[in-house]
């Protein structure tokens, strides 16, 4: 063992040296050191050219907390989430429930609802802005067939948030039923073969049975709702670019509404700070307190 | 589960019923706003007024020739395949051989650096999109198609390490053992044993990776400026400010750029489907 | 085979010397024009200028008014930016002077510049030292259709004072009829109300005491009765439904389309609302009208000020020489005495808005010329963040969700946070 052992120590250590710097320097590069430099951009009141100079502590937190916007963008992402859980969870899972068995159609259902979801979201907003549209679009027919005037959804602040949810459902809630039915297929079916020799009914077993063992997967579906929302962006920008009157913001359209499109490098980095503080905050807890079990 | 079974009860003609009825209900919910949309680009914008959800009374199939006739279709088409194509590529090059030091060789500090990589999935690149920019700037690769695909690639290492490295970890170390033995180098493991054997996995991280960076819209919007190389969804949005109420127009474009979408969808779908959902459970 | 083989072979060569032969020096152009009649014009004044100027391409670049402000902070900081892009002047300007991307044009343009209207050149001067030349000036009034306003019984010409047209707007909703349009999704077709309405009631005296900190600024009695103001119209809600929800190319194309009875427009609007209009015709010049923003009582402007546009063309930093040489030539005499020919727009170059084709236009061009503070902008004359919350916070005023009070204090916080 002792013997052999050393060719293969250069061997191994000329692998590692040629194996994994790449990967290393690109992720430190790109991913790492920018997160470290908004934290110190972000101590700077600086619209990007040249260098850094203008020094103003922790103003910019202040700033990005007192403005009104980005209170409305935070709520907005926990709404989001609300939605995920009780609307598109249970629609997700009754879905899956449904087509987790072979029957004709079921596998091209399954493909129907996915499609969505690999659609990219700048023109899943578009579509959707056409359905939205006063006046050539979906609804618009609708209302027009019933003699009513339709409501511009995108256009008012009270309703563009609901207008901007119900195409988040549409998206989103083909790959939760994915990721069900494929719970749902691996699953023993020996148990509920059993329960139903047993007489339970199928409520019973559904209740007692499928979703207790399905729970590491409602809790998986229920944390990329989580991540999914905090990094909502490309879905708003063609419906609402975050109006109006800043109403349909998320925290991602709100960095780069008034970071980016300002070039207010300082404010920006300050809200990338305080998005990257959430995120890694809920998902070090999230993985600590519900999934310890796996 | 078999669904004879189910249907043999009595009364269950009323579930089967409304199931059935359930199921409809959503594929109208999924499917009109598609299918408006592709026969919505067959229209004329006064028929789009009147009769947004029928077939159209007179095709008018000049709104999708011009599209496809046009260079800008085809442009962005190009751009986006290239950038998506290139950042597969070097994605799996670098995930790979970072994910084969992971699996097969212990040196010291190798968790740490494994759990330095996980970070990446914490939080997604529009947190730091900013200093991103500037650093992008900084390397005089803004409007460069690298400028979009370095950072992509940078951002879709995590997952991809971590989905690679425990498929090869699944592969037998004996192998790599008895190959060590006979003067086989790790290079030469990993090229001409680890990559063919990891094949489907490599198509599931390249899968979920290329449909990623084809749908990516945030960074190249902040790196890149000139139409020659726009991907298609900076395009598409350019288009739409362009004809901002010729919705007749828009849906063709729309249904012409996501068609490419569908038909990788239709092809490979067992991959997409598998990487897009096991890659995200085993995430 | 080999012919094949051959044959490609030369393909490429050749393709290789197209690619170097074409151009010596290519010049990028970046505008952000929709109306196609304009554009065809500009079109033809590139392919004049590389006609005369062999070795030398001119590529045109589009984009849309709102696409290209969001994309400008980030576009100018790339090595590969346009050399020649389109500007407002004001506050955003001297934010891209300090930013150094701009190229010092003064020796290139100085005799010449003696023959563009001083004023419009005064704007596109930095500390003395010249960066782009200015191609039009605007004026921000309200176009009405005169079908409608006969329908309603209100006598445009008539409507003078703020208390006239809030009357003209209750008329309209008795009559029925949509009284103005917006393009609210874009907000800064709203913010020409507030900054309209604080022209009127402080006039330069206002606008220049804000500046400097003084009256409270931006958070001062002059501001905050300027969203009172702008709160009274809103209540009547005068705009057309959703109309938080339109572009302003949409608002344009509905005036043309006879869809409202106003539109508080920048002049050039004349011509953009018949490209624009579904119809591609839009509203004839027997069917257009214009009065000026009304006066309110006890405002401390004068009537004749005017709230508008000086635009024109930057010379980015690194452009080649003859960047600078093409927008002289785009802002020659006979390119300005055609445009004007053609109504697009109201020109700077001196005597050439005696070609101005209709009487719409020439009457805007008197305005602006007897106005004795032209005020621009305020989205472009205040910078870019700062003219950003402007607009945020007029479009908030309009959408009901702000009270005058609180957009003014917006404001002034902006301002004050400054950058």
């Amino acid at each position: 063992m002792l013997t052999s052992r050393k060719p293969y120590d250069a061997g191994k250590l000329s692998a590692v040296l040629l194996f994994l710097p790449p990967a290393l320097l690109l992720f430190t590069v790109f991913v790492v050191m920018p997160i470290g430099e908004a934290a110190w951009y972000s101590g700077f009141n600086w619209n990007g050219f040249g260098t850094p100079k203008n020094w103003i502590g922790w103003d910019n937190y202040r700033f990005v907390f007192d403005n009104k916007a980005f209170g409305t963008a935070f709520k907005n992402n926990l709404l989001i989430i609300v939605v995920s859980l009780l609307v598109q969870l249970p629609l997700a899972l009754s879905l899956a429930l449904i087509l987790a068995r072979a029957f004709k159609g079921a596998v091209m259902l399954r493909m129907l609802f996915f499609m969505p979801y690999i659609l990219a979201e700048i023109a899943t907003g578009l579509i959707f802005s056409f359905v939205y549209d006063g006046e050539f679009g979906l609804l618009a027919a609708i209302y027009r067939h019933f003699d009513a005037q339709a409501p511009h959804l995108l256009a008012s602040p009270d309703t563009s948030m609901l207008a901007i949810l119900l195409v988040i459902v549409w998206k989103y809630f083909g790959f939760h039923m994915m990721l069900f039915i494929a719970a749902l297929q691996g699953m023993d079916k020996n148990l509920v073969e059993a329960a139903r020799v047993d007489g339970a009914s199928r409520w019973q077993i559904l209740r007692h049975i499928i979703i207790p063992l399905l729970r590491p997967t409602i809790k998986l579906s229920v944390f990329f709702a989580i991540i999914g929302s905090l990094q909502l962006f490309d879905l708003i920008m063609p419906l609402t670019r975050g109006g109006p009157a800043d109403s349909s913001h998320t925290m991602v359209s709100f960095l780069y509404n008034f970071g980016v499109m300002r070039m207010r490098v300082g404010f920006g980095s300050a809200v990338g700070v305080i998005l990257f503080v959430i995120c890694v905050t809920f998902a070090f807890s999230y993985k600590r307190w519900f999934m310890r079990d796996e | 589960m078999n669904s004879e079974q189910d249907f043999s009860e009595t009364g269950l003609d009323w579930a089967a019923f409304l199931k059935a009825l359930y199921l409809l209900g959503v594929v109208l919910f999924v499917a009109t706003p598609l299918v408006a949309t592709v026969l919505g680009g067959f229209k004329s914008l006064g028929e789009l007024r009147t009769n947004p959800f029928g077939l159209p009374q007179v095709w008018e199939w000049k709104n999708y020739a011009d599209i496809v006739l046009s260079r800008r279709y085809w442009q962005l088409l190009q751009n986006s395949l290239i950038i998506s194509s290139l950042t597969v590529i070097l994605t799996l090059i670098t995930a790979s051989m970072a994910a084969f030091v992971f699996a097969h060789i212990s040196f010291f500090g190798r968790n740490m650096l494994l759990n330095y990589i996980t970070m990446g999935l914490l939080f997604p690149a529009a947190t730091a999109i900013l200093p991103l920019f500037i650093k992008v700037r900084d390397l005089g690769l803004l409007d460069h198609y690298l400028g979009v695909i370095l950072p992509q690639v940078a951002f879709s290492l995590a997952m991809s390490i971590l989905l690679l490295r425990r498929f090869f970890k699944e592969l037998p170390e004996e192998l790599l053992e008895a190959a060590l033995v006979d003067g086989c180098s790790y290079l030469n493991f990993f090229r001409y044993v680890t990559l063919p054997l990891s094949r489907p996995i490599l198509a599931t991280v390249g899968t979920i990776t290329f449909v990623h960076s084809w749908n990516a819209y945030l960074v190249p919007l902040v790196m890149l400026n000139s139409d020659s190389q726009y991907p298609w969804p900076m395009g598409i949005m350019i288009y739409q400010g362009e004809f901002s109420a010729e919705w007749h127009l828009i849906l063709a474009f729309i249904t012409l750029t996501l068609l490419p979408t569908i038909i990788l969808f239709l092809f490979a779908q067992k991959h997409i489907v598998a990487g897009l959902t096991s890659g995200a459970v085993k995430g | 085979m080999t012919v094949f083989r051959r044959l490609l072979s030369s393909a490429v060569g050749l393709a290789c010397l197209a690619g170097t032969a074409w151009a010596d020096t290519t010049l990028k152009w970046l505008h952000i024009e929709v109306n196609p009649n304009q554009v065809k014009i500009w079109e033809e004044v590139a392919r004049d200028f590389e006609a005369k100027n062999p070795g030398v391409k001119i590529e045109m670049q589009f984009l849309e008014n709102e696409a290209y402000k969001a994309k400008a902070p980030t576009l100018l900081q790339s090595k590969d930016r346009p050399h020649i892009i389109y500007s407002w002047a004001g506050g955003v300007l001297k934010a891209q002077v300090e930013a150094g991307v701009l190229e010092d044009i003064t020796a290139q343009v100085t005799p010449y510049k003696d023959q563009l209207s001083a004023a419009a050149v005064k704007a596109f001067t930095v500390d003395g030292k010249i960066y782009g030349l200015p191609h039009t000036v605007s004026q921000v009034g309200f176009m009405y259709n005169k079908e409608l306003f006969a329908k309603a019984g209100v006598d445009g010409a008539k409507v003078t004072t703020w208390d006239d047209l809030l009357d003209a707007v209750k008329k309209f909703k008795a009559a029925n009829v949509t009284p103005i349009v917006v393009g609210g999704a874009d907000k800064w077709p709203l913010h020409f109300y507030w900054t309209h309405l604080a022209v009127r009631l402080g006039g330069k005296a206002g606008f220049d005491a804000a500046l400097k900190g003084e009256n409270g600024g931006f958070e001062g009695d002059v501001f905050q009765k300027s969203g009172e103001h702008f709160k009274q119209l809103v209540d009547l809600q005068p705009f057309q439904q959703g109309f938080l929800g339109y572009k302003n190319p949409q608002a344009v194309g509905a005036f043309g389309d006879g869809k409202g009875a106003m539109i508080l427009a920048i002049s050039s609007f004349y011509h953009t609302q018949r490209a624009l209009a579904a119809d591609k015709a839009g509203l004839s010049d027997d069917k257009i009208g214009w009065f000026n923003f009304p006066t309110v009582a006890g405002g401390k402007g004068e009537a004749s000020d005017t709230l508008g546009g000086v635009n024109g063309w930057l010379v980015t930093k690194g452009a080649p020489k003859e960047a600078a040489e093409f927008v002289k030539f785009f802002i020659s005499d006979a390119v300005q005495k055609r445009l004007a020919q053609g109504n697009f727009l109201i020109p700077t170059f001196k005597g050439a808005e005696a070609g101005l084709g209709s009487p719409f236009m020439r009457n805007i061009a008197q305005n602006i010329a007897g106005s004795k503070y032209h005020q621009n902008f305020y989205d472009q004359d205040l910078g870019p963040s700062v003219g950003r919350v402007v607009n945020d916070a007029t479009a908030e005023l309009a959408g009901g969700t702000m009270t005058p009070k609180q957009a003014a204090k917006a404001i002034q916080d902006a301002f004050k946070q400054g950058n």
